[in-house]
């Protein structure tokens, strides 16, 4: 009696149990196969155009990096659908989160990334990328401003075309951190504690080498080293307030910080709510750099991805972004619209920076390798103190 | 006998979403995890192998541990703090409070209604330098290091204003729940005011202040939001240190191992002070 009483019990508990071990194994292979793990696939695809460009296309961007009225306006010229997501707020952890779908030749549906040129020289190098047909790209051809043609990561641009470019320098705050006019200036300790750092290690620890001495582009991985042991000396005295990315701004206009590394886009921003605040081409020079539209592997309708990259590149359309963003537009003919529509903007060395403005200002470095590695965690040991 | 049959498969039933929610949301990607830990990099890609490499919990130990040990001590600073204000707190809203009880209790639960990102983002504002909680602070030189956002003591001002909540509500339902009779009596038999809470008060009260140092402190160990807005350069706690290691560094079985590590530490923590507690006192008196 008892032993058949216990049955149907048992047997609840067995198919509880075999409903749990079939959830298990699907997981488990879900899991599996998530990429991280487990072989690494050669990619490589190349963009195959379709004749007419159509359907959805997916778009992942920084917020506010674009006006509100190019993608209407696209969408109206084409009959494309654009879903556009702001959904990048950091180049390695946007990278991150889709690095397990990329390495299994998936893109989350996705057909544009924005990213910084270091990591898109990561992910050529990682076979994540469609190299682009440069058929269905003669605006960009014609308007690519000259000195983006041939970066050393992507020399003939076969995988990567510009969206923004800027400068990365010191923003003051003009009444409370006068001195301050270089990178060295922002080790003075009078305004110990009013310093933000930009979290950024191939902006910051570059800077810093330029107020070092050392010529970025031949810098040894002792000299970033050692840039990052004076950053480290300064956080550990008090000096450096935090790191920060987009946020010093915050900093600056509750007065919590005085002297900031901080990017061009943002202090045209910035100065138009606090006219105190500053944007300034250190005396060291400073770092440019461009983020980048990109075609990830397995994107769906690269055509239509192509097509919104051409569209971009017209010069009117170009100067509504531009405009809106207040970085500098990798576009040629956008100064000369603007100049007539808005001479505030048209006429700002920020936006249209000549090439005296920044003759000492060199280009993001792209670390790689053991290096990479290496400086990444020593500057990682700062950022987490 | 039918009735106890049925009884007992239903039992099993009302345990199948709980079973399966913790294999499928908890144990299964544990597993996973424990793996990831032991992985090693093929180099170059991103791709990781599974070969027993213990070395990753040595290092990131070895590298991260002012982080981990700060993290406790922050978390603990923030659960006693949370303790000494919650208890007060809770006593008044549990005997005194008459016709406001309700309207207390909803006090203390009304900021949950925002999230817990925009209220921390809250005190980024209210302890800024130039704030006049931060003057205020300052003229009664309460903020020796010239600033007080971007500090430990704003981090744990923040942790302890979070999780306060868990706090209070553990402790009030265990207060509440004393008879009050057995309070008339100990008054009856000349015991003073003080002596009745410390006899019978508090001790009738511990089941709340276990439950509530443990929903707080569990919480506050692993939290990076805190440290991450109000905290600056030398204040950040090992859950930064996890995000930023699967988030900016790529390394994941470092973050895994960590991960690990900070479970492991967090149960012998927890179990040391459960039976240094009693564990009836976390189950309530019916357990004694």
């Amino acid at each position: 009696m008892r032993t058949r009483a216990r049955q149907p019990g048992r047997r609840a508990a067995r198919s509880v149990a075999a409903a749990v071990a079939a959830l298990a194994v699907a997981v488990g292979l879900a899991a599996c196969a998530n990429g991280i793990e487990g072989p690494v696939e050669a990619t490589g695809a190349k963009v195959e155009l379709e004749n007419k460009a159509s359907g959805t296309l997916v778009i992942s961007n920084w917020p506010l990096y674009i006006d509100k009225k190019t993608v209407p306006n696209f969408e109206k010229a084409t009959g494309i659908n654009v879903e556009y997501h702001e959904d990048i707020n950091s180049n390695e952890e946007f990278f991150n989160k889709m690095q397990p779908q990329l390495s299994a030749g998936e893109s989350g549906g996705r057909s544009i990334f924005v990213l910084a040129d270091y990591m898109v020289a990561k992910m050529i190098k990682l076979g994540y990328l469609q190299e682009l047909d440069k058929e269905a790209l003669p605006e960009v051809e014609a308007n690519l401003s000259q000195s983006l043609r041939h970066p050393p990561f992507d020399p003939e641009r076969n995988y990567s075309v510009p969206w923004q470019s800027g400068m990365t320098g010191i923003i003051v705050n003009k009444e409370l951190a006068p001195e301050v006019h270089s990178i060295c200036d922002l080790f003075n300790p009078k305004y110990k504690g009013k310093v933000d750092f930009l979290n950024e290690v191939r902006e910051a620890v570059p800077l810093v080498m330029k107020c070092e001495g050392v010529d970025t582009e031949k810098a040894t991985e002792a000299d970033w080293m050692r840039a990052i042991e004076k950053i480290q000396s300064a956080a550990a005295e008090g000096q450096i307030r935090r790191f920060t990315g987009n946020d010093y701004a915050q900093d600056l206009t509750n007065g919590n910080a005085v002297a900031v590394m901080g990017w061009s886009g943002d202090a045209v921003q910035l100065q138009a709510d606090n006219p105190n605040l500053e944007w300034r081409m250190p005396t060291e020079g400073c770092m440019l750099w461009s983020e980048d539209m990109i075609i990830p592997v397995g994107a769906p309708n690269p055509t239509a991805a192509e097509a919104f990259m051409n569209y971009v590149y017209k010069p009117e359309v170009q100067a509504n972004i531009t405009e809106y963003v207040n970085y500098v537009s990798p576009v040629e003919g956008v100064q000369e619209i603007l100049v007539k529509r808005e001479p505030e903007l048209g006429n700002n060395h920020l936006i249209f920076p000549s090439a005296s403005f920044t003759k000492n200002c060199s280009p993001t470095p792209t670390l790689e390798g053991e290096e990479e590695k290496n400086v990444i965690k020593a500057f990682d040991e700062v950022l987490n103190g | 006998m039918a009735a106890a049959l049925r009884r007992r498969s239903l039992a099993y039933f009302l345990l199948a979403p709980g079973t399966l929610w913790l294999v499928v949301f908890f144990v299964i990607p544990l597993y996973f995890m424990a793996k990831l830990s032991l992985d090693t990099e093929i180099p170059g890609t991103l791709h990781y192998r599974f070969v027993w490499e213990w070395s990753n919990y040595k290092e990131a130990l070895e590298l991260y541990d002012t982080q981990f040990v700060r993290s406790f001590i922050y978390a603990g600073i923030a659960t006693l703090l949370c303790l000494l204000i919650a208890y007060p707190l809770a006593y008044v809203i549990a005997f005194k409070a008459g016709r406001w009880r309700n309207l207390m209790l909803f006090a203390v639960v009304a900021p949950f209604f925002t999230t817990y990102l925009v209220r921390t983002l809250a005190w980024e504002t209210i302890l800024s330098d130039e704030s006049p909680v931060t003057e205020f602070l300052h003229a009664i030189g309460l903020a020796p290091g010239g600033h007080i956002l971007a500090t430990g003591f704003a981090v744990i001002a923040g942790i302890t204003y979070n999780f306060l909540p868990f706090m209070v509500l553990p402790l009030y339902a265990s207060l509440e729940r004393i008879d009050v009779r057995v309070l008339e009596a100990s008054k009856d038999l000349y015991a003073s005011a003080a002596s009745t809470f410390w006899k019978v008060t508090l001790p009738l009260s511990l089941p709340g202040v276990v439950a509530g140092t443990l929903l707080t402190f569990i919480p506050a160990v692993g939290d990076y939001v805190n440290a991450q807005f109000l905290g600056g350069v030398n204040n950040r706690m090992i859950g930064n240190v996890i995000q930023s290691l699967y988030l900016t560094q790529s390394d994941y079985p470092a973050a895994a191992a960590l991960s690990f590590v900070l479970m492991a530490v967090i149960m012998i923590v927890v179990f040391v002070y459960i039976r240094f507690a009693g564990s009836e006192a976390l189950m309530g008196q019916e357990a004694a």
